[in-house]
């Protein structure tokens, strides 16, 4: 029991690794999708390869590689900021993917039809283009968000004190064994389910709005 | 940002405003290799009603974008409004919202913003580019809707209406922002023929009401009897223009006879 109490008071720091990078994820993504939409190839270029990078090197390599490596350097991050980070570059990545597929879903006459009404770059993204693409994309943003509350998990690796970590840490000194790890899975599809249930209301919301 | 010049009449680019509200001098445009624009002219006069028709490929739908530059031409001279453009340079984004704020558009495909009701659609604009209050904006739209024959309509989303409705929604949004030149891509050509008379209805009252129209269509009937000017395209190229009765009825060229068949007994 005390097992299972433990994995528990973990789930805290579960969702401010997972939040944390998905927040992180998030701003770094738009500003990846307006330099990959620029017109300008000294913008565009490297922010396709910080997308392929955050996608094609795995997570756990990110997270040593920026716990460790830049900890020889000048900057010392926390195991908490180094999973944050490492994790929200990772997120970054595919994030900035599903905007381009938002973006994508968005029929072509709408930006168009902004653009000769003389509305302002900002006006046509915020008004017109983001919403539609949002509502495009909320699917799979959500399957992604529920990914990364289970995928925070390898930031135990770099020994953030979050449900795996304190899992592994009580099995090892309690005769509980892989036991708490079978606590540990039914708190992660606890955690997850309600988020689940939020999206999809959300998504029916809003195809009943439009539609 | 370099200052535009405003057309002052002195400088002689081989064009004649301000006699003209769209003036278009030597066009040019490629997609790729493909020589869309192949140097055209055209003068439309204020409260002209101009109709541009022609095969398809021709470059009609390409000549009208140009003249809100949706798309760029390479090269060419242009007066709007009084507002001159060098086409071969990239315009500043200042000049380039002036230029889009006298003219409105409508395209084929309504275009309407299916996130937003109908009132929305017409307010929104209004109010991101005239600055017109909220309660304005709306007291606009709804003038508007009614001149459209749509006031039951405001609250509704376009997806739950006709096309033909959507349509009519499509040209009260652009004639909210007052502008001085309205710009129609075959505007009827996805629409039924009895919806499309309800579309061709309202552009005759705006034609009525003095706007200078550009009109790309198939609808021979529209240009000639609400047009004044028919410009007939092909192959990048205006090929014949003129009066709209005087070149139905005795075309000066062979293809001319030969397209106007073809549109008239399909
Ligand atoms: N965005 C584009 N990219 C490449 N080619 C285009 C594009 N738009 C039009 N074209 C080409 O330009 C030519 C003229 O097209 P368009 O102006 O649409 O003709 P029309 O409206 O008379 O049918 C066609 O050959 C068409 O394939
Ligand atoms: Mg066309």
């Amino acid at each position: 029991m005390s097992g299972f109490l433990a994995v528990l008071a973990a789930v805290p720091i579960t969702l401010l690794v997972t939040i944390g990078a998905f927040a992180v994820g998030i701003v770094l993504a738009l500003g990846l999708t307006f330099m990959r939409r620029s017109k300008q190839p000294w913008l565009r270029f490297p922010a396709q390869a910080f997308v392929d990078l955050a996608r094609g090197i795995p997570p756990i390599v990110w997270l040593l590689f920026l716990y460790f490596g830049l900890g020889m350097g000048v900057i010392k991050l926390s195991p908490l900021q180094a999973g944050v980070l490492g994790l929200g570059v990772v997120s970054a990545g595919y994030l900035a993917e599903i905007f381009r597929g938002g973006l994508l879903a968005v029929h072509k006459g709408q930006y168009e039809a902004g653009e000769a009404l003389g509305l302002s770059a900002w006006t046509r993204y915020s008004k017109i283009i983001a919403p539609q693409a949002f509502k495009a994309m909320l699917p799979a943003l959500a399957t992604y968000f529920i990914g990364l509350v289970k995928d925070s998990s390898i930031a135990s690796v770099i020994g953030v004190k979050e449900m795996v970590f304190t899992a592994n840490q009580y099995a090892r000194r309690s005769d509980d064994g892989i036991y708490t790890f079978f606590l540990a899975a039914a708190i992660y599809i606890a955690v997850s389910i309600p988020f689940a249930v939020v999206a999809r209301r959300m998504e029916t919301k809003l195809q009943e709005s439009a539609k | 940002m370099e200052e535009r010049k405003r057309y002052s009449g002195k400088v002689d680019i081989g064009l004649k405003s301000p006699k003209y509200l769209v003036e278009l001098a030597k066009v040019d445009k490629h997609f790729g290799s493909n020589h869309v624009l192949k140097g055209v002219s055209l003068r439309v006069k204020p409260g002209e009603v101009c109709s541009i028709i022609g095969p398809s490929g021709a470059g009609k739908s390409t000549l009208l974008r140009c003249v809100n530059l949706l798309e760029s031409p390479d090269s060419g001279n242009m007066v709007v409004a009084g507002q001159y453009v060098d086409l071969a340079r990239p315009l500043d984004k200042r000049s380039l919202l002036q230029l889009r704020r006298n003219v409105g558009m409508v395209f084929q495909s309504f275009n309407l913003f299916p996130h937003l009701s109908v009132l929305e659609n017409i307010s929104l604009p209004q109010r991101r580019v005239l600055g017109r209050s909220a309660e304005d904006a709306k007291a606009k739209s709804l003038e508007l809707l009614e001149r459209v024959g749509l006031a039951d309509k405001a609250e509704s989303f376009p997806s739950k209406i006709s096309g033909g409705q959507q349509q009519r929604v499509a040209i009260a949004r652009a004639l909210a922002l007052e502008p001085k030149a309205m710009l129609f891509d075959e505007p009827t050509s996805a629409l039924d023929p009895e919806l499309a008379q309800e579309v061709l209805g309202v552009m005759k009252e705006v034609a009525a009401s003095g706007m200078t129209m550009l009109v790309v269509t198939h609808e021979m009937n529209f240009a000639r009897n609400v047009g004044n000017h028919l410009v007939v395209m092909e192959n990048g190229s205006i090929i014949e223009e003129g009066d709209p009765e005087q070149i139905m009825t005795e075309p000066k060229l062979e293809r001319t006879k030969q397209f106007l068949s073809a549109v008239i007994n399909h």
